[in-house]
């Protein structure tokens, strides 16, 4: 069987060598301090490395795990625990990233490695230029790194070989599968020991609303603000990451809808252009194919379509049926308020990218959503910002056993 | 009227602006017809092209992008006219385009073929030698885009020859017989462009043989040549070289206008029949691009009456080179297709596992 050690070692073992690797890798204690160390060294590598600086995503890592941010995850974590709950290790995770976001690998990672995680990462043999320059700067950072940090992590590659993710899973005590719905369905064909638990992430569908009356107060500078935040949200991973929105809802009254929305899109294709966002001729075409055939199975009244960004006018949502093709293209539909929302929202819905609202409405939308629907709301512009807070988990939690201690003495009968 | 005049006049006779008027006339009367009859026609011209029915150039004309055919069964007549349905060949994994055509449209998809055919083979049926087996055309109901191809083309033809066997083998001492009864005067060969390198090419360049009478009318495409790095101009020589083989005419059709077919000039270029015609297009901005620049091929067609075909933004990218000056006699607008547009991969949360084990 091919296997290929990416870290500690490097280069083309077999599954017996794997599996050893693994076990002298030891736990640690949550935070510790060589753990803090190495991420904030990775983080000063990637923005040293003048490569790595040409990948906004990279860049949008190595600020997500500089000094400061890892000190107030560990405050947090703190916060965490009380006298009769302490955090621990889940012991062995094994991460399956998702190929394509090149950073996710890194992310997954981190929050199951602070809290004192062994894991194993397995990445695709077919990977992108980033993903291999982060690659090479994460290896550096953990071989120059402390006890027990340096001895945390087992990184493989491999391809086909279900029989490897079999193994891999029987040692594990939690499997962190990043989706698509295809992958989880054929990862989980290898049964996990009997204690062992599943973090998934699974196919999701994400969507923007906007308040109109708020949108339309914006200055002309501060809508161009926020549509340079939307093409942020939209277009780093041409539309594909799961929490890229797909839909917007113009929350407000009706008529103003139009005049919000083409103001917009207008603005949103400017900064395509300034930032020279082009996508390939074969996107661009199979845009139009999805367009058309969406106007025939959907209730879309118009169409707008610009060089970088097609957009489609649902009369309603009652038979949207989330398809989309990526490399941008939105559908919009205009609502009376967010919680027109509600019945249209599914389980598949994970990520509500908003502007314009205040902190009741999004709380009293939760509420009313009760658990069917939406996992996130964030401001617009944030949409990819990764945290601990992720498709309902709380992966800091998520990643540990809790360990329950009572030591009160039994209360006699008097 | 007018289609009449665009079939009488022999092919490739008129200067392009002559014949955008006349062509222009007939696609808005299609164009009129479809929105009437396809209520899909109507609603994707409504909201994609507003509505626009006063066209003053064929560029104006609402287009549909070919690959709805794959998702939506398009037609313009009720079920009990439907004479036929064509499906695309496609390749394994791929959905096929459907294709209704009723007798009306079926008829002049042959006669149209014909128009273009007795243009490079005279009145006269010739003797023909199919490049193909014979088994691809047993039903008669429903037709792949290969089958479709070869019975169109078998009309031009008397005596026909299947030239391969049903595992695609060369029957050469049958092909012999063929060539010593008919093959010091004109003969008709035909068959897919692969077909014709891989399985009939490839097989008599050892043997010595004559096709020096012979008349090749190949297509279906580069895209497999191209992977073993065959050029256009390499499959002539080679075939020349081989068998003296001197007349060949290469064409570029797809299933989604039968009958309409692009055929070479003398000069190596395709060129549109007079009730056709080429677009070329930006694929990003979809504005039309002038002579010289390489953009995504738009083919109109003012055949298809059963189903909304008469105007195809293709996936294909092509680029028109002269307009009315050819050195091969032609008039209109002379152009070469590239193949396919190259797929990009986008990125994302895709399914990394699953493809790979698939």
């Amino acid at each position: 069987m091919d296997v290929e050690l990416l870290f500690p070692n490097k280069g083309a073992t077999d599954l017996e060598t794997v599996l050893k690797t693994v076990a002298s890798c030891s736990t640690a204690r949550p935070f510790d301090e060589s753990m803090l160390a190495a991420c904030a060294d990775l983080s000063r590598r990637i923005m040293q490395d003048a490569e790595a600086r040409r990948y906004p995503a990279l860049m949008a890592l190595a600020f997500w795990i500089r000094k400061a941010e890892l000190i107030r995850l560990h405050e947090e974590f703190a916060n965490l625990d009380r006298p009769d709950r302490i955090l621990v290790p889940s012991g062995t995770v094994f991460h399956l990233p998702p190929r394509n976001v090149d950073t996710m690998f890194v992310y997954s990672w981190l929050l199951s490695a602070l809290v004192g995680n062994k894991s194993i990462i397995r990445l695709s043999p077919q990977r992108s230029d980033s993903t291999n320059l982060l690659l090479r700067l994460f290896r550096d950072a953990l071989a120059a790194a402390e006890e027990p940090a340096r001895n945390s992590t087992v990184i493989v590659s491999y391809g086909h070989e279900s029989a490897i993710t079999f193994a891999l899973t029987a040692y594990s005590d939690l499997r962190v599968i990043w989706g698509g719905d295809n992958t989880i369905n054929e990862v989980r064909r290898a049964s996990l020991p009997s204690h062992g638990r599943e973090v998934i992430f699974p196919d999701r569908y994400s969507m923007a609303a906007v308040n109109i009356n708020s949108y339309l107060a914006l200055s002309p500078e501060e809508r161009d603000r926020l549509a340079d935040l939307f093409f942020n949200d939209v277009f780093w991973f041409d539309q594909l990451a799961c929490s890229s929105p797909q839909l917007v809802a113009w929350c407000g009254e009706g008529t103003q809808a139009r005049i919000a929305s083409s103001d917009f899109f207008t603005r949103v294709c400017a900064c395509a252009r300034r930032r020279h966002y082009l996508t390939s001729a074969a996107n661009s075409m199979q845009k139009l194919t999805f367009a058309a055939s969406a106007i025939l199975d959907m209730c879309v009244e118009s169409w707008q379509r610009f060089p970088e960004l097609t957009i489609l006018s649902l009369a309603t949502l009652s038979d949207f049926n989330r398809s989309h093709p990526g490399g941008g293209f939105v559908f919009e539909v205009a609502v009376n308020s967010l919680a027109g929302l509600v019945p249209s929202l599914v389980r598949k819905d994970q990520t509500l990218t908003t502007f314009g609202f205040d902190d009741t409405e999004l709380i009293s939308l939760v509420r009313q959503l009760n658990g069917k629907a939406i996992d996130r709301i964030v401001p617009i512009g944030q949409a990819l910002q990764f945290g601990r807070f992720w498709d309902g988990y709380d992966l800091l939690r998520a990643f540990c056993r809790e360990v329950y201690v009572n030591n009160s003495p039994i209360k006699t009968m008097a | 009227m007018s289609l009449e005049d665009l079939f009488q006049r022999p092919q490739f006779s008129l200067p392009q602006l002559q014949k955008e008027a006349l062509l222009l006339s007939e696609l808005k009367q299609l164009d009129r017809l479809h929105r009437e009859r396809c209520e899909e026609y109507f609603r994707l011209s409504s909201i994609m092209f507003h509505g626009v029915e006063n066209f003053g150039a064929l560029s104006d004309l609402p287009f549909l992008p070919v690959g709805l055919f794959k998702t939506h069964s398009l037609a313009s007549v009720p079920k009990e006219d439907v004479f036929r349905v064509l499906m695309s060949s496609g390749t394994t994994g791929q959905v096929p385009s459907k294709i209704v055509l009723d007798r009306e449209t079926a008829q002049l998809q042959t006669l149209a073929l014909s128009r273009i055919m007795t243009h490079v083979l005279g009145p006269q049926r010739l003797p023909m030698i199919l490049v193909e087996q014979p088994d691809l055309i047993k039903d008669r109901t429903s037709f792949g885009a290969r089958a479709a191809g070869l019975i169109g083309m078998m009309n031009f033809g008397r005596e026909h020859f299947f030239a391969l066997d049903s595992d695609l083998n060369l029957r050469l001492p049958e092909l012999q017989d063929f060539l010593a009864r008919h093959g010091n005067r004109p003969f008709l060969i035909f068959g897919f462009t692969f077909l014709i390198w891989s399985r009939f090419y490839e097989q008599l360049r050892e043997t010595v043989i004559d096709l020096s009478h012979g008349i090749l009318v190949h297509g279906g495409g580069w895209k497999k040549l191209q992977d073993q790095a065959v050029s256009a101009t390499d499959f002539r020589r080679m075939l020349e070289e081989s068998t003296g083989l001197k007349k060949i005419y290469n064409f570029y059709g797809m299933v989604e206008q039968v009958g309409s077919i692009f055929l070479e000039g003398e000069d190596g270029y395709l060129y549109p029949p007079n009730f056709a015609d080429v677009i070329i297009r930006d694929p990003n901005t979809l504005d039309e691009l002038p002579p010289g620049e390489i953009g995504a091929i738009q083919v109109v067609s003012a055949l298809p009456r059963s189903y909304p075909g008469h105007s195809l933004l293709t996936e294909d990218l092509g680029v028109i080179h002269a307009i009315d000056s050819s050195s091969c006699g032609r008039f209109g607008k002379a152009f070469s297709v590239m193949g396919r547009i190259p797929r990009a991969e986008l990125r994302g949360c895709s399914d990394v596992i699953a493809a790979q084990v698939n």
